[in-house]
């Protein structure tokens, strides 16, 4: 009895301690190792997790690869169409009459357009009554042919009110100048025709929309302003600065005079070369030049200097001179500001009163209101001009003007221009007349 | 041009509107270069001795002597280079000077 009581007793309290004590506790884990192995666990479910969503992004991307391969496919199907299309298309047109096409090549090398300036203008002289003095139409006819030769040709219509007292007006239509230009290389231009001489630089650069102030300056009278002739001009410049040297020489009809030659003043010789009334009676031409150096500081801060001349016979026997000589200066500082002027001076032989030395000079300057940012619009829009001018006329009388003006600029081509004018004279008439002159000027 | 004919003298008016003049040329001068190192840069201004000149400078170099600027858009392509040939003989502006210009306007031509 005491052995099977005691057996039930111990397989009792084995059972017991079955119950009672974990299972794990039977193995021979510790909790450490335990808890390493539910951490890999976990890590190895994260790693699933990443391993089917690139699989399916494998998946989506295989699809797209699919729906581009059989775009793809359609595509070339189309374009087979298309290349069977052409080739019969093809084949049909070699079998019909070629006709002439219609190509596309380069742009036209010949070219034809116009420019030049308008004006009108409003007189008050003093002491006589106010006016539209003129209206005035200057077109400036281009025609490019090719890359090196141009032809130009410039026109004045001119419609004038006559001086007071006198009835109507005036119409006249003048060649200004026409040309044919050769650029024969990079150094020299071959000009020839009815030239604009380049005594100075007003002349050539002073169209009635640049001249700021509408009339020119007195000693602009006494030079020839154009000529009969042939020219050789161009330009050296001195390394990458726009500083450059320029020059011009030419060959033209100089003045002349059918007067005999015991008359002498600057009146009665033609130095228009161009008035019926004074033909080209000399023996030979003359001949003239300008030598200019420009050197620019930066964009609109630069100096330009010239200094020109010409000379030749004036009279019908071609034994009298008329000789020029032009110094020329042009000053700008900044946008705003501009000075220039220009020494003139002439000798005219004559047979009875020795050499005559008609000769002036006029400096001109202006500001533009723009350069103090007032950050007014309209008062921005003006220039302010100051011009002195004089004129010897070489037999004792002596003008001086005094101009103050300005010019309003409605756009970049569209000026407004009004200036008063105070004349001073010695020793005979003023070659002037004072007065108000207002001019509207466009440039086209 | 006009009917001015007579021989009016004013010497002491005029004499002094001149030495206004004078006296005023100088002052817009010396603004003028006040201004030059304040006014906003121009389209293309640089130094001028350091390297070579763009189109856009030889532009506002060459052209504003004369005449204020033109707009690019004002001709077109075939137009611009009549008109650059034209202003290479009036103003002797060099070659490769003219070439430059007539570029950057190009570029930017009506149609």
């Amino acid at each position: 009895m005491k052995i099977r009581s005691q057996i039930c007793g111990v397989l009792a309290a084995g059972c017991a301690v079955g119950v009672v004590v974990p299972q794990r506790a039977a193995a021979v884990i510790s909790d450490e190792q335990f808890n390493q192995l539910v951490n890999k666990v976990d890590r190895d479910d994260q790693r699933i997790d990443q391993l089917e969503k690139t699989h399916q992004q494998d998946v989506q991307i295989h699809v797209q690869d699919q729906q581009k391969i059989h775009e793809l496919e359609q595509k070339l199907g189309e374009t087979h169409t298309i290349a069977t299309g052409a080739a019969q298309k093809a084949e049909a047109a070699s079998q019909m009459q070629p006709v002439a096409s219609i190509a596309a090549g380069p742009s036209a090398k010949h070219n034809f357009m116009m420019v030049g300036d308008a004006e009108v203008q409003f007189a008050k002289p003093e002491g006589q009554h106010s006016g539209f003095q003129l209206a005035d139409f200057a077109p400036i006819f281009l025609y490019r042919g090719g890359d090196d030769v141009l032809f130009e040709a410039g026109f004045d219509f001119m419609l004038a009110n006559n001086a007071p007292g006198s009835a109507g007006y005036t119409t006249t239509v003048n060649l200004s100048f026409a040309t044919l230009d050769y650029l024969w290389n990079d150094y020299v231009t071959v000009v020839g025709g009815n030239m604009i001489l380049p005594l100075g630089t007003y002349n050539e650069r002073g169209a009635g929309w640049l001249n700021k102030i509408p009339d020119s300056p007195m000693a602009r009278g006494i030079l020839q302003g154009n000529g009969v002739g042939m020219q050789l001009r161009g330009a050296v410049p001195i390394g990458d600065s726009g500083q450059m040297f320029t020059y011009a020489v030419y060959g033209v009809n100089g003045p002349g005079s059918t007067q005999t030659n015991t008359i002498a003043l600057q009146n009665t010789i033609d130095l228009t070369s161009g008035n019926v009334s004074y033909p080209n009676m000399h023996a030979n031409p003359s001949g003239g030049g300008r030598l200019g150096w420009f050197y620019a500081w930066k964009p609109h801060t630069d100096l330009e200097l010239g200094l020109s001349g010409q000379s030749g016979e004036w009279d019908n026997n071609g034994q009298l001179l008329w000789s020029a000589a032009v110094l020329d200066a042009a000053l700008h500082i900044t946008p705003y500001f501009e000075a220039r002027g220009e020494y003139i001076h002439t000798w005219q032989e004559t047979a009875d009163l020795g050499t005559a030395h008609p000769r002036g000079w006029w400096v001109q300057a202006g500001y533009k209101l723009a350069g103090l940012n007032l950050d007014l619009p309209y008062l921005s829009n003006l220039e302010l001009l100051g011009r002195f001018d004089t004129l010897n006329d070489g037999l004792g009388t002596k003008t001086e003007r005094v101009t103050a003006g300005f010019v309003y600029y409605f756009s970049n081509t569209l000026l407004f221009e009004g200036d008063y004018e105070f004349v001073h004279s010695r020793g005979g008439p003023a070659a002037a007349t004072p007065g108000l002159l207002l001019q509207l000027s466009y440039g086209f | 041009m006009n009917g001015f004919s007579s021989a009016k003298t004013r010497p002491r008016a005029g004499r002094n509107l001149m030495a206004i003049l004078v006296v005023a040329a100088v002052y817009a001068a010396s603004l003028a270069v006040g201004r030059g190192e304040d006014a906003p840069p121009a389209k293309a201004s640089k130094p001028a001795a350091k390297k070579k000149l763009t189109g856009a400078e030889l532009y506002a170099i060459n052209c504003n002597r004369c005449h204020p600027e033109r707009y690019a858009t004002e001709w077109n392509s075939s137009q611009w280079k009549s008109l650059m040939l034209h202003m290479r003989v009036r103003a002797n502006l060099p070659a490769k000077q003219a070439k430059e210009i007539i570029k950057y306007l190009q570029e930017d031509a009506g149609n």
